[in-house]
């Protein structure tokens, strides 16, 4: 625990305060980091007893087990009162009830706050962005995302940490960053609000794939074999919707990837290695109360990715094993049997290829092909 | 800190003295409508004379404030990146009517420079904002508006040219009652302009849309808009003597100068706080590829939003700006030759402007007229639903915005801080103004209304391409169909696909059919229609029918009209009859 810090100000004399909701374990995490920073935080659940249980004893045993929250967070099941405590509003929230709160959040709110998803996930139907959400439900516009590779648990103990903060709106960037910024976390901006959050959404397909993989014994060959393939079709799905190439480079991107791949804490990883040893993913899933949001992604990412002309073999892999029960020694034959290619363009090395600018150089090329030569 | 957060004291307009009259009310209902006997008040003179002065000293004020920033712009460097702006245009705009007058003012400017002091500089600079206001303001004589408004009528060709109005006359020209159909939510706009102030945003594919769009905000009783027209229209006498009686003040495209983009923003700004309405094209220019424009110019439109925190700087009770797109539909496009030539030309370059093509050829012009009375083919104004600066729907009794709930928002708190105060931040703003051009171009799609020739060059193209699809588009558009044709039995099937779909779509209020052959969803009566339409005006038939088969001469063309109703996922509907061709 941090020894306490008095309450932080955002230079206006006026104590800095912020609303988190969304009781998980990320959410909680998120209040405790910037209480720990000054901040005075209303935490929004809808659980009244774990709203008592961190009001009374400052733990969330339910997903952070013993560890102690900071007192400056003050539980609360009230919506209509936490809105109106804060300008700023972080919402954690799964993505399949983010819409639904997003409603209830819409009749609260006023133009001028600003609302950060915290959430890595897309609705499947449309590959609606979570962000997206907030803005189609609520009038506000100061709207952003924070993502990066910050896994819960270790935020709770102070490691060290970046995290990207992203909004096409400098001021949300601004105001976030002053609100989240403290001794354990750098804060980056960026203006590719649709790379950050479509990289902190995909790279949980990626996370399952190397549970999988380290569930099967194999080694950091295989694990860095999938994080840089993986890395190079998740950018490119990203740079489908309209994404930043260098995005994908970065803390929200390669960062994200490491650190949920890397890692046992990480949930998609843990599903991944339930999947190895043998467990369907109805199994898996009923072994933890924890959302692998993962799942939902691999799905919707499946859904879009042909839509949007996407070539997806690690992600189509994941929903192999995900939705089609396919084993995963099968799904790796599958994976490691396609034709060996160009490591940037994918053209497959052993077919033909147009050689530019000369029409005598391409005849040349297609019969000394065909000539075996 | 952005510059405009320092400047809300001098960006404070003073209070208007002057207020559009009273809207006249009438129904439309598509019927012409008689013409008010009052002259709609346009921008007066005076009235322009004080947001000159209003520029003039803005723009001044912004360029000292700025160069006292540690990393602002040096007064004697700002006049020079405008020199450098002013004479590389100069260099290939030599056809410019003022060209020699602009050298001699340029080289003025530039001998006097290297030794003028701190004052002389400023002095210029005054100089060179001066003359571009000066250049921008138009000149408003309400005696000839309201001639103009009555000839207008009858005289849309000689809008266009300067061909003799009685030689014009003698060979029938179209009545524009008959001939423009105003339609959509009218009732809306004349409420916006009662409860704010009205920026109008029209698609633009053609010259003629100026005169059209000025004509229907004549017919709905407004008073007449305030809007940027580009130099070439002026270049026409007759135009010109319109355009700047219609409240059109001159924009030059070819001037890069940053200054100068400053001073034309800012002109439309003071107008709509002094609750002038205006009229924007967002799309800039007139799109090329014949598609309903989706991205469109922020620059003037941000102008909006600027004006609309300023009046709530000073506490004007009607303080709303209001945008409300419409589409302008034509069976036919005047220009669609030159448009879509250079489309396919410049793809992906930069593109230029064109000076020259079929609307300033009067021949061309009175073809395309006749044609409108001879065929019966109207022009359709789609007046759209009005939305705030912000991108939000706007409940079009209340005039308040409201979110896709239809909760109502209080959009004051979007520009102010937390203590309630107004402020400019230009970053923001452009994050907002990104937003209002989303929803301007969400309710372009939805607000077009889809015409016989578009859904027959649709289908049409379709299928030319699904036969030849191993050819890349360039090629197709080369070689055509190679003289075989396609059968009208086959054609017409495909139509009605297409229809239908287009039926469905329009149903879930995703776009408008047009209100003659295409809403009697006759497959038939629309391919007839299409032909018609085709068979006249162009240099080349787009479509011509020899026995039972159809052929299209103008593979472009085709093209180009097809283009309109990209954007609807039309494009797989056709996909399980070409499936069952091949079978």
């Amino acid at each position: 625990m941090a020894p306490s810090t008095p309450p932080a100000s955002l230079g206006n004399g006026k104590a800095a305060t912020a609303v988190v909701l969304g009781g998980g374990s990320w959410g909680t995490a998120l209040a405790h980091l910037m209480a720990v920073a000054g901040v005075k935080v209303q935490l929004w659940m809808r659980s009244d007893d774990r709203v008592a249980e961190i009001n009374e004893q400052h733990t969330n045993s339910r997903y952070l087990k013993d560890k102690k929250i900071h007192e400056r967070v003050v539980a609360t099941s009230d919506l209509r009162s936490a809105a109106s405590f804060a300008e700023t509003i972080i919402v954690a929230i799964p993505s399949a009830n983010f819409r639904a709160v997003a409603f209830e959040l819409g009749e609260v709110v006023s133009g001028d706050q600003i609302l950060l998803s915290a959430t890595k996930g897309f609705e499947a139907e449309n590959l609606t962005r979570m962000s997206q959400i907030l803005r189609e439900e609520t009038c506000c516009r100061k709207i952003g995302a924070i993502s990066g590779p910050n896994l819960a648990d270790e935020v709770m103990d102070n490691h060290p940490t970046a995290t990207v903060i992203a909004s096409p709106m400098e001021e949300v960037i601004e105001k976030a960053g002053l609100l989240l910024a403290g001794p354990t976390l750098r804060v980056y901006g960026n203006h590719d609000l649709v790379g950050v959050e479509v990289m902190g959404a995909l790279k949980n397909i990626i996370a399952i794939a190397a549970g999988v993989c380290a569930g099967m014994g194999y080694g950091q060959n295989s694990l860095a074999m999938l994080l840089t393939r993986g890395l190079t079709e998740i950018s490119r799905f990203g740079e489908a919707l309209g994404a930043d190439k260098l995005t994908a480079l970065g803390l929200a991107g390669l960062g994200d990837l490491v650190a949920t791949c890397a890692s046992p804490l990480s949930r998609n990883n843990t599903l991944g290695r339930k999947l190895a040893s043998g467990m369907t993913l109805t199994q898996a899933q009923a072994d933890s109360i924890k959302v692998a949001e993962g799942v939902n992604t691999t799905f919707a990412a499946t859904k879009h990715a042909s839509r949007l002309g996407v070539d997806m073999p690690i992600t189509r892999a994941v929903h192999a094993l995900l939705f089609e029960e396919m084993k995963p020694i099968d799904v790796l034959t599958r994976l490691m049997s396609r034709a060996n290619r160009y490591e940037h363009t994918e053209v497959p090395i052993d077919a033909p290829r147009m050689v530019d600018g000369s029409v005598v150089d391409t005849a040349l090329s297609v019969a000394a092909r065909a000539r075996g030569w | 800190m952005p510059i405009g957060g320092h400047l809300p004291a001098l960006f404070a307009p003073r209070p208007p003295v002057y207020r559009p009259g009273a809207p006249r009310s009438g129904s439309l209902h598509g019927r012409p409508i008689g013409f008010a006997k009052e002259v709609p008040r346009a921008m007066q003179n005076t009235l322009r004379d004080r947001a000159i002065v209003e520029v003039r000293s803005r723009v001044l004020e912004a360029c000292l404030m700025q160069s006292r920033l540690e990393d602002g712009m040096p007064l004697d460097v700002l006049v020079n990146d405008t020199l450098y702006h002013e004479r590389k245009r100069l260099e290939i705009d030599r056809k410019s009517p003022t060209w020699a007058e602009d050298v001699a003012f340029w080289d003025g400017i530039k001998s006097r420079l290297g030794r003028s002091s701190e004052p002389e500089v400023k002095a210029t600079l005054e100089q060179i904002i001066g003359r571009f206001t000066e250049e921008i303001r138009g000149n408003f004589n309400p005696t000839l508006y309201g001639v103009a408004t009555r000839v207008l009528p009858r005289a849309l060709p000689v809008l266009l040219n300067a061909m003799s109005p009685k030689r014009l006359l003698s060979r029938g020209l179209p009545d524009i009652a008959d001939t423009v159909q105003i339609q959509g939510n009218v009732e809306g706009l004349r409420r916006m302009n009662e409860l704010g102030t009205v920026i109008l945003t029209p698609t633009h594919v053609s010259n003629l849309d100026s005169p059209v769009i000025g004509w229907a905000i004549y017919a709905m009783g407004l008073p007449a808009f305030t809007y940027g027209a580009g130099l070439n229209l002026f270049s026409n006498p007759v135009m010109s003597l319109f355009m700047r009686n219609l409240g059109a003040y001159r924009v030059d495209r070819q001037k890069t100068a940053p200054l100068y983009k400053d001073v034309l923003k800012e002109y439309a700004t003071v107008s709509l706080e002094l609750g002038e309405p205006n009229l924007f094209f967002p799309a800039g220019t007139r799109v090329r590829s014949g598609k309903i424009e989706q991205k469109l110019k922020l620059g003037l439109l941000s102008s909006g939003l600027r004006a609309y925190v300023n009046n709530l700087l000073t506490k004007k009770d009607k303080p709303n700006i209001y945008i409300v797109p419409c589409t302008l539909n034509y069976h036919l496009v005047l220009e669609a030759e030159s448009l879509i030539e250079d489309h396919l030309q410049r793809e992906g370059k930069a593109k230029y402007i064109i000076l020259d093509d079929e609307s300033t050829r009067a021949r061309k012009i009175l073809n395309f007229t006749q044609n409108l009375v001879n065929l019966e083919a109207r022009i359709t104004v789609h007046i759209g639903d009005p939305i705030d600066p912000f991108g939000n729907q706007v409940d079009p009794a209340t005039g308040e915005s409201v979110d896709r709930h239809g909760r109502s928002i209080d959009i004051r708190r979007y520009v102010t801080d937390r203590q309630g105060t107004p402020t400019h931040l230009p970053q923001r703003d452009r994050v907002y103004t990104a937003d209002a051009g989303q929803a301007i171009a969400a309710e372009f799609l939805k607000h077009n209304v889809v015409v016989a020739t578009q859904l027959v060059a649709f289908t049409l193209w379709e299928t030319l391409r699904h036969r030849h699809r191993e050819l890349d588009m360039y090629r197709l558009l080369r070689t055509g169909d190679e003289g075989s044709g396609t059968a009208i039995t086959t054609l017409v099937q495909r139509v009605l696909k297409v229809y239908e779909a287009l039926h469905d779509r329009a149903q879930r209020h995703l776009l408008h059919l047009e209100a003659g052959a295409v809403q009697s969803g006759d497959a038939a009566r629309i391919l007839e229609t299409a032909l018609r339409h085709f068979g006249t005006y162009h240099t080349r038939p787009v479509l011509v029918r020899r026995g039972d088969r159809v052929f299209c001469e103008d593979m472009k063309l085709l093209n180009y009209y097809s283009n309109r109703l990209r954007g609807y996922s039309l494009e797989k509907e056709l996909e399980p009859l070409f499936k069952s061709e091949v079978a």
